[in-house]
């Protein structure tokens, strides 16, 4: 059996579209057969589970009984990726937890995948918690996530500034979420389906639906830009390499 | 598989070379063969498609997302109404781009609705170059060079490759002398009643006759093309 994986995804702010990533994520895994469960740490409310209901828990993840939850599970559940949504702020807190309860030891061992998605903000404070996080993470996946969804004005950054954090972390990759149109974002929130569902215009329970093509055009544009990003990080591969080899035998 | 109707394009980046002319005989054409048709006028304040076929035609705008909604949603809609668009050259960019982004070729074909491109040539660079990008980024729609022969000679015709397989070039011959002002006054209309209300001589009416008919011939030809194209593809899905 594949060894588990771990992903983390996490910002020190909110509104910089942790959950939107985290969405996006849950989407890709499914389309390559890829069990999947997910945390929302949003506790007690819980976007993420809104739009994933179906293997969406949601925990407080400061709790030692939430994380035993999380942890404890990870070789008998039956899901091989578990997507951690972390809440605002939480990032660096939860990285350091994990440290304490000897995850990051098994990770580095190579006997869990852990992968961190650290979502950028459009301020300096976030560039601050890279630094941070860069402390306790070791050689983890880092990927570090520029979200331009909802057209944030990055580049607002001096680069030589930017540049110097983001080299602290050793073999971070950088990814691009490019901007999806407002309102066709919108109208999948108003659904509250994954971006797939609102693409093959399905609802929640996978009854049919009736968005508007153009929209549904737009996501599905988008949602394929964002697959290539993880495409390109090769994602598959690290989450699931045996899978992937096996794919590759039948293909011959 | 069988088509149950078509959306025609007709588009130039160039303003004033026949556009519209070309999407009021079209429309036309598929009226007298007894299609519901429904005109779309996506030219920026001018309405002139509008003024000729007002009861057929909706004036639409891509400009923001709700105009794209409005348009797009209804074009994919109600598969069994033909449709024309005359699209003004100030959208050209703007409408290939959202139509590649969104996937309307692709939806339209699931839909059993062939799409059809009728680009009016014209020997500059921008035209040129436009349409190289369509034929590389709309392999699934019939993409016609059309030669407006009021324009002068086709001496730049190489420049337009033919797709293989796909629809020939159209030809717009030119109307005789003297015979463009009845025509351009709206709310002229090429329907045989019409023609033959309007208090036109009937030497004017039977060459505009004569005309029509040249015109609908070649638009009879493009619609066999695309229907040969299609049972060709299909033919090849199966075996």
């Amino acid at each position: 059996m594949a060894r588990p994986a771990v992903i983390l995804v996490g910002a020190d702010k909110g509104g910089v579209g942790k959950t939107t990533v985290a969405r996006t994520l849950i989407d890709y895994f499914g389309a390559h057969q890829t069990p999947t469960r997910a945390f929302d740490t949003e506790w007690p409310r819980g976007t993420l589970k809104r739009f994933h209901p179906d293997l969406t828990e949601v925990v407080d993840v400061t709790s030692v009984s939430d994380q035993m939850k999380i942890f404890d599970t990870l070789g008998s559940a039956e899901a091989k990726v578990t997507v951690i949504d972390v809440r605002a702020g939480l990032l660096s807190s939860t990285l350091q937890a994990l440290t304490d309860i000897g995850f990051l030891e098994s990770a580095k061992k190579g006997q869990i995948t852990f992968a961190v998605f650290h979502i950028l903000g459009p301020s300096i404070a976030s560039l601050e918690e890279i630094a941070e996080t860069a402390r306790v993470m070791g050689d983890a996946n880092y990927f570090l996530v520029k979200n331009f969804i909802n057209n944030t004005t990055f580049f607002e950054w001096d680069p030589a500034t930017y540049n110097s954090y983001f080299k602290r972390i050793k073999g971070a990759e950088e990814i691009t979420i490019p901007k999806l149109n407002e309102m066709a974002y919108e109208q999948v929130e108003v659904a509250s389906v994954p971006f797939v569902s609102f693409v093959g215009n399905k609802g929640a329970k996978g009854e049919a639906a009736n968005y508007s093509f153009v929209l549904r055009g737009y996501v599905r544009h988008w949602l394929g830009n964002v697959w290539g990003e993880f495409d390109r990080v090769k994602l598959v591969d690290l989450v699931a390499p045996k899978m992937e080899s096996n794919v590759r035998q039948v293909a011959g | 598989m069988s088509l149950r109707s078509s959306i025609t394009i007709v588009a130039s980046p160039r303003p004033r070379v026949g556009k519209t002319l070309l999407a009021r005989l079209l429309a036309n054409f598929h009226l007298q063969q007894d299609r519901s048709v429904a005109a779309f006028d996506l030219n920026a304040g001018e309405r002139t498609l509008a003024q000729f076929l007002p009861e057929k035609t909706t004036v639409a705008t891509i400009r923001d997302i709700n105009g794209q909604m409005a348009l797009f949603d209804r074009l994919v809609a109600d598969e069994d109404t033909t449709k024309v668009i005359d699209l003004g050259h100030d959208s050209f960019e703007l409408f290939f781009s959202v139509t590649h982004q969104i996937g309307f070729v692709e939806e339209a074909r699931r839909r059993s609705v062939a799409v059809a491109i009728l680009f009016i040539v014209t020997p500059d660079h921008t035209s040129i170059e436009a349409y190289r990008s369509l034929r590389a980024r709309f392999a699934r729609a019939a993409l016609a060079p059309v030669h407006n022969e009021i324009l002068g000679p086709a001496q730049h015709r190489d420049k337009y490759p033919l797709v293989g397989g796909g629809p020939g070039l159209v030809r717009l011959p030119v109307l005789a002398p003297g015979l463009r002002r009845y025509i351009e006054t709206p709310p002229f209309s090429f329907a045989e009643s019409n023609m033959a209300a309007a208090n036109i001589p009937l030497a004017a009416h039977i060459e505009l006759q004569r005309w029509l008919r040249r015109i609908y011939l070649e638009f009879r030809e493009l619609d066999l093309r695309i229907l040969l194209a299609d049972l060709q593809a299909s033919i090849r899905l199966n075996s």
